[in-house]
C-alpha cells in the first residue's frame, strides 16, 4: 500500500475538503476534469456543487438540459450545477452586505453605477470567488452546511491565477471595510489545505506543462498548495516491447493496407515516444501526485463517457486515500 | 475564387492571427513570417506565447521584449519579439503621460496590481505594439499572435473601451465629483454624490474608491492619446494592407468558436482573409478500408513475433482509432466549409508525428502551408 505523507502531516484526501478547484491552460479539458470529479463526489453520496465560473456553458449539452446559468440545476442524485456570471454574484453580494433592497434597486440598477462597478478592477473576481466562498463555507440548509463538497470549474491560467490572487491584491491595497473582511475570509479559505484544494489540469504536451509550472510557483507566493495534476487526453500504447521493432523507422508513404497500417502505428508511436518526454519533463517540474485520464478517440460528448472518466479518477484518487 | 495563402500574405503589411487557446497559434504566425522573410521582405512577428519551444526553432533562446533578428540564410529579414504587457504598459505612460503625473501612475498601488491582469488590457498592450511597430515603418510585414480569447472583439475593442471605462460618466464622476454636482437627468446621482458614495463605500470600503479615484484622475491624462492610437489601429486593420487569419484545430467546439470569431470580425467586410487548420489527421485509410481478414495482414508481417495474430489485430484496432480521428476531422471541416462562403480559403496543416522544435520542422510546416498547399 502506497501511503503518501503531505509537509503537514495529514494525508491526502480529495474527497475530504470543502472547496475542490481545477484551473490550467486553455483547451486542456479542465471541464470535463472537473465535472468528472463532481460526478465521484456525488456517487459516494456527498451533496455536491459543481461551480462553473462565468463559463461558455458544455455541461448542459451532455447532460441534455438547457445551457446551465445563474439558477441552481440539478444533473443528477446529490449532483447540482450553477454557471456564475459576475453580474449575478455582485447582485448577491450586494443584496447580502447591503440587506435592504431598496437601496439595492435605487443604487445598483442604475445604469451609471453598473458601468462604474463593471469598471473597478477585480471587483468581478472578488465576488465570484466570494460566491464559491459562500456556497463551501457559508450556505446553511437545516442548520447544517448545504453542500458537503464545491467543486470549481475555474478559469484558465491567466484569469484563474487572478481569481485566487485578488483576495490579496484586495488586502494589500486597503485595510478595513466590507469587502476587506471578506477579502480576509477568503484567503482564509484559499490558504487552508485543510478545506481547499487546487488541482492543475494538463496535457502532456510542453505549453500546457509550462503554464502548469507557472500556475503552480504563482499559487506559491501566495502560500496556496497544488495537490494534484491531473493528466488528460493521455494516448495509450496498446504495442507490446516487442513489437516495437516493426515501429522504427520513418513514416513512408504508404501503398498497401499493411504498410498503411503499419504507418498509422508508426505514427502513434511517434506520439507516444513524445508523450513520455513530456511525462518526464513534467515529473522533473512538477512534483505533485498525478492522476491519468485517456485518451478518448471518439471525443468526450456524452454522459457515458464522463461517467467512465470520473471512475477512472476515483479509482486512482482512493488508491491515495487510505 | 482560388487565391492560395501565399498569395494573401504575399501582399499585407499586417496579418494577425486569431483564435482560441492551444490551436498553434504562435507556430502558424512564425511559419507565415518566414514565408514572407523568404520571399526577400523583412519580417517582424509579435508573439504573446513565451513558447521556449519556437523560440528554439527559430535558433533563439527564448523571446524578449525587444526585437530579435533570427539568423537566415536567405534574402529576407525575420524579427521575432514577445509582448511584454509590463514593459509596454510602463513605456506607454513614460512616452504620453506628463511629468506631474507620471510617477503617480507608475506608483499607483491599483496600477501595480492590475494593468497587467484587467481583462482586456493584454490586447490593449498587444494593439498598442502594433501601432508602434507599424508607425516605425521598419518592416515590410508585422505577424502578430495575439491573445488567446473566446471574445474575438477583445482585440480590436481594447483600445475602445479601456477608453470608454475611462471617459464614462460615471467613472469621471469618481475623479471629478464637481463636474457633476447637481446636474439634473442622472437619477440617484442628482441626490448627490455623497448618498452614492456612502453606499458604495459600504460594499468596497471607502478606502478602495479613493485609490481608484487617484488612479483614474492620473490615468486620464492619458485617455485622449490612448484613444486616438485605437482608433489609428482600428483603420490600419480595416483597410486593404491587413488581414486576419482564423487559426484551429479540427475539433468540432474550437471551430464552431473559429466561425464565431468569423462572424464578429465581420464576415461581410472581408475581414477574414483565411482559415488554417492546425492538426488535420490526413493520413491512412478509411474506416471501411479496415474491414479485412486479419489472417491476410498477419501473413504480410514479416517479423517473427510470438503471436503474429494479435500484433495484427492490434495494427488493425489502432488504423482504425486513427481512421475514426481522420473522418471526425473532416466531417467537422467540411461543415465549418458549409459555413463559410468559398472565396476565404481554409487550408489545414497534417498533424505532424513530432512538435516543432528546430528549423527543420517548422520549414516543414511552411512547406505545407505555403508550397503543398490542402484546402477544404
Amino acid at each position: 500500500m502506497v501511503f503518501y505523507v503531505l509537509r503537514n502531516g495529514a494525508h491526502l484526501n480529495l474527497y475530504e475538503k470543502r472547496l475542490v478547484l481545477f484551473s490550467g491552460k486553455g483547451g486542456v479539458g479542465k471541464t470535463t476534469i472537473a465535472t468528472a470529479f463532481a460526478m465521484s463526489c456525488a456517487q459516494r453520496g456527498m451533496k455536491t456543487l459543481l461551480m462553473q465560473i462565468n463559463a461558455k456553458d458544455r455541461i448542459g449539452e451532455i447532460f441534455d438540459r438547457n445551457p446551465i446559468g445563474e439558477e441552481l440545476v440539478e444533473l443528477g442524485p446529490n449532483l447540482f450545477c450553477v454557471n456564475s456570471t459576475p453580474a449575478s454574484a455582485l447582485r448577491e453580494y450586494a443584496l447580502m452586505t447591503l440587506k435592504i433592497k431598496i437601496i439595492y434597486r435605487a443604487v445598483f440598477e442604475n445604469k451609471i453605477v453598473q458601468s462604474f462597478l463593471n469598471a473597478i478592477p477585480g471587483i468581478s473576481e472578488l465576488v465570484l470567488l466570494g460566491k464559491a466562498y459562500y456556497h463551501a463555507a457559508v450556505e446553511k440548509k437545516g442548520g447544517e452546511l448545504k453542500w458537503d463538497i464545491v467543486v470549481v470549474d475555474a478559469p484558465a491560467t491567466g484569469h484563474g491565477i487572478f481569481l485566487l490572487k485578488i483576495p490579496s491584491v484586495v488586502t494589500s491595497i486597503i485595510d478595513s471595510g466590507h469587502m476587506f473582511e471578506e477579502a480576509e475570509r477568503m484567503k482564509e479559505l484559499l490558504e487552508d489545505s485543510n478545506m481547499t484544494s487546487i488541482n492543475i489540469v494538463t496535457l502532456l504536451e510542453d505549453l500546457p506543462i509550462n503554464e502548469s509550472q507557472m500556475l503552480l510557483e504563482s499559487l506559491g507566493e501566495l502560500n496556496i498548495s497544488v495537490d494534484y495534476i491531473f493528466m488528460n487526453r493521455v494516448l495509450e500504447n496498446p504495442f507490446s516491447a516487442d513489437e516495437g521493432n516493426i515501429l522504427e523507422g520513418d513514416s513512408a508513404k504508404a501503398d498497401s493496407i499493411t504498410d498503411s497500417l503499419l504507418l498509422a502505428a508508426r505514427f502513434r508511436k511517434s506520439r507516444l515516444d513524445l508523450q513520455n518526454k513530456y511525462l518526464d519533463l513534467l515529473k522533473e517540474k512538477i512534483k505533485r501526485r498525478r492522476i491519468s485520464i485517456p485518451y478518448f478517440f471518439e471525443g468526450v460528448n456524452n454522459q457515458g463517457q464522463l461517467e467512465d472518466i470520473s471512475q477512472r479518477m476515483q479509482k486512482q484518487l482512493s488508491s491515495d486515500e487510505q | 475564387m482560388n487565391r492560395k495563402l501565399a498569395d494573401l500574405v504575399a501582399k499585407k503589411k499586417v496579418v494577425i492571427c486569431v483564435g482560441s487557446g492551444g490551436v498553434g497559434k504562435t507556430t502558424t504566425s512564425a511559419v507565415i513570417a518566414l514565408q514572407e522573410a523568404r520571399r526577400g521582405r523583412r519580417v517582424i512577428v509579435l508573439t504573446i506565447d513565451p513558447a521556449k519551444r519556437l523560440a528554439n526553432a527559430l535558433g533563439l533562446e527564448s523571446f524578449t521584449g525587444t526585437a530579435q533578428k533570427v539568423e537566415l540564410e536567405m534574402a529576407g529579414e525575420l524579427w521575432a519579439m514577445m509582448l511584454d504587457m509590463k514593459a509596454c504598459f510602463d513605456e506607454v505612460v513614460q512616452t504620453y503621460a506628463p511629468d506631474e503625473t507620471r510617477d503617480e501612475i507608475l506608483n499607483n498601488r491599483i496600477y501595480k496590481y492590475f494593468s497587467t491582469s484587467l481583462a482586456g488590457t493584454q490586447e490593449y498592450a498587444a494593439s498598442e505594439r502594433l501601432y508602434q511597430l507599424y508607425e516605425s515603418g521598419e518592416y515590410d510585414l508585422i505577424v502578430l499572435d495575439t491573445p488567446p480569447t473566446t471574445h474575438a472583439l477583445d482585440f480590436l475593442d481594447a483600445p475602445n473601451r479601456l477608453g470608454d471605462a475611462v471617459n464614462s460618466r460615471a467613472l469621471q464622476w469618481l475623479y471629478k465629483p464637481t463636474v457633476f454636482a447637481g446636474k439634473k437627468g442622472m437619477g440617484v446621482f442628482s441626490m448627490g454624490t455623497s448618498y452614492v458614495v456612502k453606499i458604495l463605500s459600504k460594499l468596497t470600503g471607502a478606502q478602495l474608491l479613493d485609490e481608484f479615484a487617484v488612479f483614474l484622475s492620473a490615468f486620464s491624462t492619458l485617455f485622449d492619446g490612448l484613444q486616438e492610437r485605437g482608433k489609428a489601429v482600428r483603420e490600419l486593420l480595416s483597410t486593404d494592407e491587413s488581414t486576419f487569419i482564423v487559426v484551429s484545430i479540427p475539433d468540432p467546439l474550437t471551430l464552431k468558436e473559429a466561425a464565431f470569431f468569423y462572424d464578429k470580425l465581420g464576415a461581410d467586410k472581408n475581414t477574414v482573409g483565411a482559415f488554417v487548420i492546425n492538426r488535420v489527421h490526413d493520413f491512412g485509410l478509411d474506416a471501411d478500408e479496415l474491414d479485412r481478414p486479419l489472417v491476410n495482414i498477419s501473413a504480410r508481417l514479416n517479423e517473427e513475433f510470438s503471436d503474429k495474430k494479435s500484433t495484427a489485430r492490434k495494427l488493425v484496432e489502432n488504423a482504425k482509432e486513427y481512421a475514426l480521428l481522420k473522418s471526425r476531422d473532416f466531417s467537422a471541416l467540411q461543415e465549418l466549409r458549409g459555413q463559410i462562403p468559398g472565396y476565404v480559403p481554409i487550408v489545414f496543416l497534417p498533424y505532424f508525428d513530432r512538435d516543432i522544435h528546430n528549423a527543420e520542422g517548422l520549414e516543414r510546416a511552411r512547406y505545407e502551408l505555403f508550397d503543398n498547399e490542402k484546402r477544404v
